[in-house]
């Protein structure tokens, strides 16, 4: 389970989150909407340590992550897989290299064939193949948005962050990645969070969605509740979804 | 005037911060001697026939404006010597860094940039690695060593540089332009651009991975660090010839009594 408690980050004067308070339940899927600028991503990187919060508490199993240096962040990680915005993939090495850079770094004794056999595992998952011995820029922005997705996966995370992962996808990719999340999610059993502006993706496929607005929640509920809800930011997120039926 | 004196400042503050940080670091965590000869492979093959050219023509110049000054003293027998020492001593270690700093400092910046800006760094962190060992470090040691391999090199194609102007240009033999490089150019001044060269990489090494390192907002963050790096590496490299030369000459007195 992960826990957030008064939780607030400002970047100078600027006061992003706001005393945001959420609990995430072991194996489900939550959606964090909210326009640009809202905190969302930051609420991320908080929690995988990669920012830290000006105030409040951040709980990943009972276990206090809030203060907690980088060396003992190094666990924690091996829990918390993050795709990023960007495929973030390292552009001197292979797809293959990518896909095991993590694997190799959190199971340095692992031998090689295991190395070889979990990367084949983890591409074709996500739907890739034959592109082990290609460099990031050789191959597509959806694919290399998957082989992303393949290199947390790799390392066996029980839960899954995803930032804006559908951002910048033609539809056809979108709908692809979407799937991917929900499937990887129930397949692998993780608790996943997505961040996302998407209200149309939340609805399908999210067990929970919260509304964000300028670092408070505004609105949450399952998707049933959130598509009955008469808050005005998810009425306006909510015409969206209308749009697309 | 203030607020750019407050952010040279807070940027020098950062800086040694960050340098701190990288030898705890090289203390605690491994460095893959691998990734590091790759490195300095890298950055030698990049540079080393631009650093051997304008090695060339910086001895050339310096043989050039010396005969100019020497000849009306009829004291061309002396033009190796004073050319050699004004090169190794000074002038060539500075120009070969300058061109350094444009070269191998401005690209590893823009590397490092882009590796920030496009979240690859904060990736190497959460997949459970050290970016300050896994990519900084190998960049920053194979740097200083390239660096101050490629600036004796840059020296040593000086010296080649002023023996050839010097037959071409000032019609004197080689045996005559060689004669008092001996008697002029000291154990002193070999070692003074020897530890100028080496002073030099350590700046150029250590401005360009922070720049690059602390790389903020996109594109537009990339290019500001790059021109950042250009800036302060010229600026720390002319201070540091003050410095080392100043230190120099105090070194001198004490030991040597001159």
């Amino acid at each position: 389970m992960i826990e957030f408690n008064e939780l607030k980050k400002s970047f100078g004067d600027r006061e992003i989150l706001k005393g945001l308070s959420l609990k995430v339940e072991k194996g489900e899927v939550l959606f964090i909407l909210g326009t640009s600028g809202t905190g969302k991503s930051v609420l991320l990187k908080l929690l995988v340590g990669l920012l830290k919060a000006t105030s409040g508490s951040i709980f990943i199993d009972t276990q206090d992550v809030t203060h907690i240096s980088e060396e003992e962040f190094l666990p924690i990680r091996r829990k918390c897989g993050m795709v990023f915005q960007q495929p973030a993939l390292f552009d001197s090495l292979s797809i293959f290299e990518n896909v095991a850079f993590g694997l190799r770094k959190h199971h340095p004794d692992m031998p090689e064939d295991k190395v070889a056999a979990r990367v084949k595992e983890c591409l074709s998952l996500v739907q890739l193949s034959d592109i082990e011995n290609k460099l990031p820029q050789q191959i597509s922005y959806g694919m290399q948005k998957r082989a992303s997705l393949a290199r947390t996966v790799a390392v066996g995370p029980e839960i899954l962050l995803f930032d804006e992962p559908t951002t910048g996808l033609d539809p056809i990719t979108t709908n692809a990645v979407n799937e991917l999340i929900l499937d990887l999610s129930r397949k692998l059993k993780t608790t996943s969070i997505v961040v996302s502006h998407d209200m149309h993706c939340a609805i399908e496929i999210a067990d929970r969605i919260v509304v964000l607005d300028k670092g408070e929640i505004v609105d949450q509920g399952t998707p049933e509740e959130i598509r009955n809800s008469q808050q005005p930011l998810v009425k306006e997120f909510m015409s969206e979804v209308v749009g697309h039926a | 005037m203030l607020n750019t004196m407050t952010f040279i400042i807070t940027d020098v503050g950062a800086c040694l911060m960050f340098l701190k940080q990288l030898f705890r670091t090289a203390i605690k965590y491994p460095i893959s001697s691998k990734i590091i000869s790759e490195q300095i492979l890298k950055v030698t093959q990049q540079s080393f026939g631009t650093t051997a050219l304008a090695g060339f023509f910086v001895g050339a110049i310096m043989t050039i404006q010396f005969t100019l000054q020497v000849k009306e003293f009829g004291a061309l027998g002396y033009l190796g010597g004073l050319a050699t020492s004004g090169t190794i001593r000074e002038v060539g270690p500075l120009l070969i860094a300058f061109m350094l700093s444009g070269k191998v400092g401005a690209f590893t910046s823009a590397e490092l940039g882009t590796m920030r800006v496009t979240e690859q760094i904060d990736a190497i962190r959460c997949l459970g690695a050290n970016p300050l060992s896994e990519i900084i470090l190998p960049r920053f040691i194979g740097i200083i060593i390239s660096s101050f391999f490629l600036l004796l090199v840059g020296l040593f194609m000086s010296i080649f540089g002023g023996l050839l102007l010097g037959l071409l240009f000032s019609g004197i033999s080689h045996e005559e332009y060689l004669r008092h490089i001996p008697t002029i150019v000291s154990g002193w001044s070999i070692l003074s651009g020897t530890v100028k060269c080496f002073v030099f990489a350590f700046v150029l090494a250590a401005i360009c991975t922070y720049k690059g390192y602390s790389t903020t907002g996109g594109a537009k963050g990339v290019g500001k660090s790059v021109v950042q790096t250009a800036m302060a590496t010229m600026v720390v490299i002319v201070l540091a010839d003050w410095f080392t030369s100043f230190l120099g000459d105090v070194a001198l007195t004490i030991f040597m009594g001159e």
